[in-house]
């Protein structure tokens, strides 16, 4: 792979040339990344007329930059309104409002763009300089080791559900058990679909999360007339660029978190058809785990507004490696790039890094360009967008409820997303009034398909050989990860328990 | 490199973006009212967004639009195997041929073939022409030790053969599964749920190789190679390390398995408004002449070879025979054993 500073250089220089571009692409992103419903891959395609018209560099430009910043984006609802942008950001609602609630919006949302800046920016450089090493992992990385790596995240229900175990299970597999509707994808033999053709593709995401998470917050918003408790209005109230440059600060404080769960969703996004969902919480999880304060998770910590971001846009560098490197789209968005790339003549694959390596390079540093100019630009509009949960409950509520329904019947324009949507408010209602976890629910929701699908691959490539899932030696470094990853906690426990008897006996 | 955005290509991205919302926008080109067409097509895709279908589609169109008058809408409804997007075009289109579908005749009536759908062919759609013929093929990665399909054939002979596959009702699964059946060899078919994974496991050695239609494999270069076309001929010799046809290695006699990639109305449309239909029919073998096709299906990953116009009669004929030889693999392509 032809790396010089020259081709740096060069890359350097063409995309300051277009940073008004840049600029365009990014605040275009971050609008889309946090409108639920809406994402980078429909609005590319939307703008296809624009990117084929232009220099394939530009074209490049343009889409790279929308698509990190629809990365972004998705933060800023999931931290306000408790309110996904996309799955790659629902794991941030769980630190992020508590945040939010407690007058600490305009920090979290500074924790949230800041971790998002350096998870992409880390993994950016990581791919310009180990872009050979890198893409090998997807060499390593197959339906086995994808089970073991999901099942991290699956063991994220039994860390959210820890106040109340049995009833975070039932969600959990309540949610698995929604994500299982769906045609099956060996022989597409539709499942739990009750004969409605909207469901033979699954259950869409996108009317879960607005479903269980816009419509239900928006009820329970109803309730009292703020989103804020009273010593939270009152901060938010006294709020100014204080709080932000103290959100700077809490960020790197934490620099190795943010860089290293940037590295996990590198990792995870490398993975064709792996998400920045399973990304997002792998990495909460990992957080959580190591974390010496796991019990502060779920209450409002910066650390779980930090891993989920970082490791959401770390997954942006890695989707895009396998579509430079093989040739071979990870994800949709990719997919589109792919269009616009073989229109302009583009030679994908191994041969883009000798016959053109600037464009190939150039992804990334356009990445990293523009993560640097969202800095600039959504740090100081922290401090009025956080205003947003000052607005009165009676005021706000309605608006959500407008606003997600508009975005849950967008992607796919059925009324029937509509009725799904409200039936999954009505069940997160219920679910938030009983204590059962909604965020176990989603889990299994977004996580249980991807599952089913890479167990029930693994055991057709092996001849249904249940020993396929220990066949892999990088598998089985991963099974016993998971392994420690599931006993470090009860040691933990064991241990501390243990301290307070002797001290209780003391 | 020196790149500028000169007044032309602002001029172009301008107009890209009007485009791109054709409901705001009446095309220029559209006549009077009462003529057909007079407001934008709905062209929907039963596969994904940037697929190989939604490739061809937006090339083919760019150019159709000249001839037909009228600007294209895309909406796309994947899912299990094509069925969706079939089922929602039926049911929840009107059936007033502003509405198309843009498909591929050979996985789409084999799916139709096994699984349970609603609607039913011809009675509910018909193709009313075709735009290319894409022949399915078998590669493996560039490093494997399967230099050609015979080697590929001994060893499935001594142990089952995994091939990627982006769903299991594909032409190019009939035609491995047909291979294993006349030589005796062993072989797995692996679903992906769509042509970019099923690449992928095979370059990353997840799978023994892939069997799939080969425009969508031609960006590849040395990471692929080659064992086997089905066809009669390799027409891409120079952009397929010349593999060789498979009955022509092999002896066998397995038909051509190939996709077509075409468009559909309703038969409702058909019996309504004939000469809505025949415009259609008549603009849509016009693209075929003109030069602008050309570059526009080469710049979209498809070889001029591969290009070739089919009317409604031969779509027809090729549908009838996918749905007969699905029927003959019917077991191995479905989890109805029946």
């Amino acid at each position: 792979m032809n790396l010089s500073l020259t081709v740096l250089s060069d890359q350097f220089l063409l995309n300051f040339s277009y940073l008004w571009l840049i600029v365009i692409a990014t605040t275009i992103g971050i609008i889309i990344g946090a409108m639920p419903g809406f994402g980078s891959a429909n609005t590319i395609i939307m703008l296809l007329p624009f990117t084929l018209a232009v220099d394939v560099e530009v074209a490049m430009i343009f889409m790279v930059s929308l698509f990190v910043a629809s990365h972004m984006g998705g933060g800023i609802t999931s931290i306000l309104l408790n309110i996904p942008g996309n799955g790659g950001s629902a794991a941030t609602c769980l630190d992020g409002y508590p945040m939010a609630k407690k007058g600490l919006g305009q920090q979290a949302l500074v924790l949230s763009f800041v971790a998002s800046t350096v998870g992409g920016m880390v993994t950016a450089l990581m791919s310009i300089f180990l872009l050979p090493y890198i893409a090998r992992l997807a060499f390593y990385m197959h339906s086995v080791e994808m089970v073991v790596i999901l099942l991290f995240g699956i063991t994220l229900i039994a860390s959210v559900a820890s106040d109340n175990m049995l009833k975070g299970l039932i969600a959990g597999f309540l949610g698995l058990l929604i994500g299982a509707i769906g045609a099956d994808s060996i022989y597409s033999t539709p499942r739990g679909t009750f004969g409605f053709i909207e469901l033979y593709d699954g259950v869409p995401l996108i009317a879960v999360l607005i479903g269980v998470f816009a419509i239900s917050e928006a009820l329970i918003m109803m309730e009292s007339s703020s989103v804020l408790s009273e010593t939270g209005m009152q901060m938010m109230k006294q709020a100014g660029w204080k709080e932000t440059w103290e959100g700077v600060v809490m960020s790197f404080q934490r620099t190795w978190h943010m860089i290293w769960t940037g590295i996990i969703g590198l990792i995870i996004g490398i993975v064709p058809g792996a998400g920045a969902s399973i990304a997002a919480f792998v990495a909460y999880q990992q957080s959580r785990l190591y974390s010496k304060t796991p019990e502060e998770y779920g209450k409002g910590i910066p650390e779980g507004v930090i891993a989920p971001e970082s490791a959401n846009n770390g997954c942006a560098s890695g989707d895009l490696i396998p579509l430079l490197v093989i040739g071979v789209p990870g994800g949709t968005t990719a997919a589109v790039m792919l269009i616009v790339m073989t229109y302009h003549g583009v030679q994908l694959g191994p041969r883009l890094f000798i016959q053109n390596p600037g464009l190939g390079y150039g992804v990334f540093i356009t990445m990293l360009i523009a993560y640097a100019v969202m800095l600039f630009t959504t740090l100081p509009l922290t401090r009025w967008v956080s205003k947003l949960v000052m607005i009165p409950t009676p005021v706000l509520a309605p608006i959500i409820i407008a606003f997600t329904l508009v975005g849950a019947f967008a992607p796919r324009g059925y009324m029937f997303d509509l009725w799904l949507t409200l039936l999954f408010g009505a069940i997160g209602y219920v679910c938030r009034k009983t204590g059962f976890n909604v965020v176990a629910l989603l889990i299994g929701v977004i996580l249980g398909p991807m599952l089913e699908a890479n167990v029930m691959r693994a055991l057709r490539i092996s001849g249904n050989d249940p020993w396929v899932f220990f066949s892999s030696p990088v598998g089985n470094i991963l099974w016993a990860a998971l392994a420690i990853s599931l006993a470090i906690p009860s040691m933990v426990q064991w241990r501390r328990n243990r301290a307070a008897a002797r001290i209780a006996a003391a | 490199m020196s790149i500028t955005l000169d007044r032309r290509q602002v001029l172009l991205a301008g107009a890209g973006v009007l485009v791109a919302m054709p409901s705001l926008i009446t095309p220029k080109t559209a006549s009077a009212a009462g003529e057909f067409p007079s407001r934008t097509m709905q062209v929907l895709i039963p596969t994904g967004e940037g697929g190989g279908v939604d490739q061809a589609a937006r090339a083919f169109n760019r150019v159709w639009s000249k001839y037909l008058g009228a600007n294209f809408e895309y909406s796309y409804f994947p899912g299990a195997s094509g069925q969706v997007g079939y089922e929602v075009f039926v049911a929840k289109r009107e059936p007033d041929a502003y509405n198309i579908l843009f498909g591929n005749i050979g996985p789409e009536m084999i799916m139709y073939a096994t699984q349970k759908v609603k609607y039913k062919y011809p009675e509910d759609f018909v193709y009313i022409g075709s735009m290319d013929v894409d022949d399915s093929v078998i590669w493996v990665p560039g490093n494997s030790r399967f230099k050609t399909i015979g080697d590929m054939v001994e060893e499935g002979k001594k142990r089952e053969i995994t091939l990627s596959t982006s769903r299991l009702p594909h032409p190019s699964t009939i035609g491995a599964l047909a291979l294993a059946e006349a030589t005796g060899m062993k072989v797995r078919m692996i679903p992906y749920g769509g042509g970019g994974p099923a690449r992928s496991a095979a370059i990353t050695g997840e799978v023994d190789g892939c069997a799939t239609f080969l425009s969508s494999s031609l960006g590849l270069g040395e990471q692929a190679r080659f064992l086997t076309v089905f066809n009669d001929t390799n027409r891409a010799p120079e952009l397929t390390n010349n593999a060789p046809p498979v009955n022509q290695a092999l002896g066998t006699k397995i038909p051509q398995m190939s996709g077509q990639r075409a468009i559909a109305i309703h038969a409702k449309a058909v019996e309504a408004y004939p000469d809505r239909v025949k415009k259609l029919s008549e603009t849509f073998k016009q693209v075929f002449a003109d030069p602008e096709y050309k570059t526009v299906a080469e710049k979209a990953g498809t070889p001029w070879e591969f290009i070739q116009y089919g009317d409604a009669a031969a779509c027809q004929e090729s549908a009838k025979e996918f749905v007969e030889l699905a029927e003959r693999f019917r077991p191995l392509l479905s989890a109805s054993k029946g």
